[in-house]
């Protein structure tokens, strides 16, 4: 189930690419054409930005590809590394906490106060920090989950994934 | 006890405002005998410009410089000040805005319900506009011209037919190198300050108006733990502020035009009624103003014939005294 | 609590869990969160955590947030898009196989065709970070194709990406034009020829790596005629093409870098889809990896940015440049100490972060001594050029590591990245010595 949100959170993520390198596009032809453009592209494209860059959060985590340092735990034992990567995901729920707290606090006050960014069309502040808040929040329960299947692969005696697994893997996957 | 405010500040330590910004705190802890001094956090290092209401009122800085246009809801009230009235004095015009500011008890219930309080105001000058290759001698002129424009000055270079592209006044000097822009909307100081003069080939003083929403404001929590000489210093040299940045800010101006003709940009006052097709222009934008004023339960139509009559008073100080520092 | 002890105890703290195998985003968001915390609860004397909950949440969500909402950081996504697409369509695959017929008889060709390549794309883009994403999705994977050695094929574009900014236009130099009221056209200039001596460095010690060790760059075998040098030159038109159209497009004002790298992304589509070289399935596919790695590059810029607030509440820059300042040094003491002051914090910090900290009292500190402040730019954006490649931090690194994923470990670009820091402290002590190598150019127009 969450696999399939996170897939869809990506593809969302892959449409907004899709969507700001066009509004850019357009306004540039429509600038050199017929000297005209898109009004309040600059608002658009930042709020874009918020979609592409904040949605992908969980799939990231899921393909691992949270970068670390590895050259001192390499010459760890396997299991040692492995209750490192726990201890790191455990850090990295404390750290994303208080993302996910000022995030909800955002919303509800920019969805309060009417909020809006000046320009043409005068968009409402809220829809980027709603989108924030989203893909915080499954990141951090996708975090959770792989700490807690890390712990438990451990408990088991094995050892969980260290390095990351590619970012292409999770786009080959989709299509078998 | 000796206390230390952080003040957050989004832009750098150079230029007039940012001297201005330290005379104030070099002010505020003279007059508490360095009972309460203000350390100036810059470069937007604590909180940038459209996140400085928010810093503030959370209180990630005590004080902070806040920018009106991008708390469009928010400072409603202060952005008054940016509207395209006829007055191109910054004096007169940070003058008025401070008095109206400190004395409109609504104004002051209005931040208080967003946890600040106003402290002191600057502006950025009268708005003017330089262009490469083309010269914008009246009105029509702007007609199908690249204009990097801002706030209800943009929209007016809009409705005269100019098609606006939006960058940071920081990227308008390739801009106008490359002529991806025709003209940019900008300020003497801000021109000479980032060699525009280089790329420009004509400066059009409009003797339009000014963009003065942009000052420092105070977290209340913080405000209210002073003790009551504390608020005080800190009100009175918020006061002093404008004629601080009035003087420098002339003389910058002064300097800066100067600066364009020495390297040949050909320098021109907009005529008198061409002028006044502008300020004709802007009204749709005043009106919006009192409007949105009214709907978030201020008086805006009093609010503006209130400011209106502060403009007046200070010009009418201004043409029987002179400025304050020429006094 | 002394701002200064916490800020060292955090920087201490930084170095720990990065070497526990924390994710370097967790520890900068973290310690910067914990700091934050720390400093606003003891900010009155007393002990106060109910007080400082409301600024650390609010400190911690606008650092990050803002850097995310961006417009010119868009061309980041855009141009890893452009990386991932021109790969798929064969666009980079047939450039580099002209580089390897063209450049047979030079060792590590291929590599030093690349330093230059990112020369030439630090030309279009202000930012190193966007220069290392780009080229590092064009360039590494090429090469390691190529089998070139795992360090060869990463820290090249990793250190040639820090040419971003040092080749106009640049964002740092833009920022540094504003602190000190110096003329931005002339720091851009003035970076020219800093730019080309450090792309001259990277070729030497790309030189050096692969005659002291041929292994590390395998030759190409066979025969090549002059025939197969004009096919391979004509197949690679699309690359060309694109590369014109940035640079005739944002010199001909056309566009802005930031609008050329969505330009860019359309075209290399229309290429692709004409030339029947790239499907739906594929770009999609290519979306899905420049989103995964855009958001991991991302959420450790945001965590950075977090902790440059922190850094700033702590005071920790000031109190560093103010010994400095105290300490009366000889012109040329101070100068090595501002070095050592800018590689120590470039070990911690972006270079946005570290000007916005150190440029409002380390310019006041070197005009009493007198130095041209168009030369001093160039000298501070070297360094912190330098400092996205130095560890723990480097950005750099980490955009190379994570645009090759797991073929490379991060530790073997660090391991790589030796021989060029070594370079460019050659460099930086030449540009130190000879403000000419910076001022030749602005002062001659
Ligand atoms: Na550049
Ligand atoms: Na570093």
């Amino acid at each position: 189930m969450l696999h399939r949100i996170e897939r869809l959170l990506l593809d969302l993520a892959c449409c907004a690419v899709v969507a700001l390198g066009l509004l850019i596009t357009v306004s540039v032809l429509l600038r050199v054409t017929v000297n005209s453009g898109v009004p309040d592209t600059i608002v658009m494209v930042r709020e874009l930005m918020v979609v592409a860059i904040v949605l992908p959060l969980a799939a990231a985590t899921t393909a691992r590809a949270h970068i670390v340092v590895e050259f001192l735990s390499n010459r760890l034992p396997l299991r040692a590394q492995g209750w490192l990567v726990v201890f790191g995901g455990l850090f990295g729920l404390f750290a994303l906490s208080p993302l996910l707290y000022a995030g909800w606090n955002e919303v509800a006050h920019n969805i309060g106060s009417g909020s809006y960014y000046v320009g043409q069309l005068n968009l409402p502040k809220w829809p980027g920090r709603v989108l924030f808040l989203i893909g915080m929040s499954f990141c951090w329960l996708r975090l959770l989950l792989l700490v807690i299947g890390d712990i438990r692969t451990l408990r088991a005696g094995g050892v969980p994934a260290l390095s990351e697994t590619t970012s292409s893997t999770f786009a080959e996957e989709d299509r078998s | 006890a000796q206390t230390t405010l952080i003040l957050g500040e989004a832009g750098p330590n150079r230029g007039a405002r940012a001297e201005a910004t330290q005379a104030f705190a070099d002010d505020v802890a003279a007059r508490t005998n360095g009972d309460l001094t203000i350390d100036i956090q810059w470069g937007g290092a604590l909180f940038k410009a459209d996140a400085a209401l928010q810093g503030v009122s959370d209180g990630v800085a005590d004080l902070g410089t806040i920018i009106g246009v991008y708390f469009p809801q928010e400072m409603v009230a202060y952005d008054i000040a940016d509207l395209p009235l006829l007055n191109n004095d910054s004096w007169v015009g940070m003058r008025a805005t401070d008095e109206l500011m400190r004395t409109d008890p609504t104004i002051t219930e209005n931040l208080a319900a967003q946890d600040l309080v106003y402290l002191g105001t600057f502006t950025t000058s009268a708005v003017n506009i330089g262009c490469k290759g083309t010269t914008i001698r009246t009105v029509d002129d702007v007609s199908g011209l690249k204009v990097r424009g801002v706030g209800a000055y943009g929209d007016v270079f809009r409705d005269l037919g100019a098609n606006m592209v939006a960058m940071p006044i920081y990227d308008a000097y390739q801009g106008l190198d490359t002529g991806l822009l025709d003209c940019s909307q900008g300020y003497s100081y801000a021109v000479a300050a980032l060699k525009q003069q280089e790329v420009m080939t004509s400066y059009t003083i409009l003797n339009w108006g000014q963009v003065g929403a942009l000052g420092i404001f105070m977290n209340k929590f913080a405000y209210d733990a002073l003790t009551p000489e504390q608020q005080t210093a800190l009100n009175e040299a918020g006061v002093g502020m404008a004629d601080t940045l009035g003087e420098l800010i002339n003389a910058d101006n002064d300097a800066a035009v100067q600066t364009m003709k020495d390297a040949g940009v050909e320098v021109i006052e907009l005529d008198a009624a061409e002028r006044d097709k502008l300020v004709e222009r802007g009204k749709p934008y005043i009106d919006a103003w009192v409007e949105q004023a009214t709907a978030a339960g201020l008086d805006g139509a009093g609010m503006l014939a209130s400011y209106r009559e502060l403009l007046d008073k200070y010009t009418a100080e201004r043409d029987a005294q002179g400025y304050p520092w020429t006094r | 609590m002394d701002g200064t002890l916490i800020g060292l105890i955090a920087f201490a703290a930084v170095i720990g869990l990065l070497a526990l195998r924390v994710p370097i985003a967790f520890v900068l968001a973290g310690v910067g969160t914990i700091g934050t915390f720390v400093i606003f609860a003891t900010r009155t004397g007393a002990f106060t955590p109910d007080r400082a909950m409301r600024p650390t949440t609010s400190l911690v969500f606008s650092n990050s947030f803002d850097l995310i909402h961006s417009y010119d950081l868009s061309m980041i996504p855009l141009f890893i898009a452009l990386g991932h697409i021109a790969y798929r369509a064969d666009i980079t695959t047939r450039i580099y196989d002209a580089a390897r017929v063209w450049l047979a008889k030079v060792p590590g060709g291929v590599a030093m065709a690349s330093v230059v390549g990112c020369g030439g794309f630090s030309a279009i883009t202000g930012s190193s970070i966007a220069c290392a994403s780009t080229m590092g999705r064009i360039c590494s994977p090429e090469m390691l194709r190529m089998g070139y050695d795992k360090g060869l094929a990463t820290a090249s574009v990793a250190a040639g990406g820090t040419l971003g900014s040092l080749i106009p236009p640049s964002v740092l130099f833009i920022i540094y034009g504003i602190f000190t009221e110096t003329s931005i056209s002339s720091l851009f200039l003035a970076g020219i020829l800093p730019g080309i001596l450090s792309l001259a460095g990277f070729l030497l010690a790309i030189y050096i790596w692969v005659t002291t060790r041929p292994e590390v760059a395998p030759a190409y075998e066979g025969d090549i005629t002059l025939r197969d040098k004009w096919i391979a030159a004509v197949g690679a038109w699309p690359a060309i093409a694109l590369f014109v159209l940035i640079v005739g497009g944002i010199y001909g004002g056309f566009f802005t870098a930031t609008e050329a790298a969505a330009i860019c992304v359309a075209a290399a589509c229309v290429i692709g889809f004409a030339q029947g070289k790239l499907t739906v399935r594929d770009l999609w596919d290519s979306l899905r990896e420049t989103c995964i790695q855009t958001s991991s590059i991302f959420l450790i810029a945001a965590a950075a940015k977090i902790f440059v607030a922190f850094t700033a509440l702590t005071g920790v820059a000031p109190a560093i440049v103010n010994a400095v300042g105290d300490a009366q040094l000889s012109p040329v003491l101070l100068l090595a100490a501002i070095a050592v002051i800018y590689l120590i914090l470039g070990m911690f910090l972006d270079p946005i972060g570290i000007m916005v900290l150190t440029l409002p009292l380390m310019v006041p500190l070197v005009e009493n001594y007198g130095f041209d402040l168009i030369w001093f730019g160039v000298v501070v954006v070297k360094l912190l050029e330098i400092g996205l490649i130095t560890p723990p931090v480097g950005l750099n690194v980490f955009v190379i590591s994570n645009v090759v994923g797991k073929a490379v470990p991060i530790d073997r670009i660090f391991a790589g990245i030796w021989r060029f820091l070594a370079i460019d402290v050659v460099v930086l002590v030449l540009l130190m010595s000879f403000p000419v190598i910076s001022l030749l150019i602005p002062n001659s127009l």
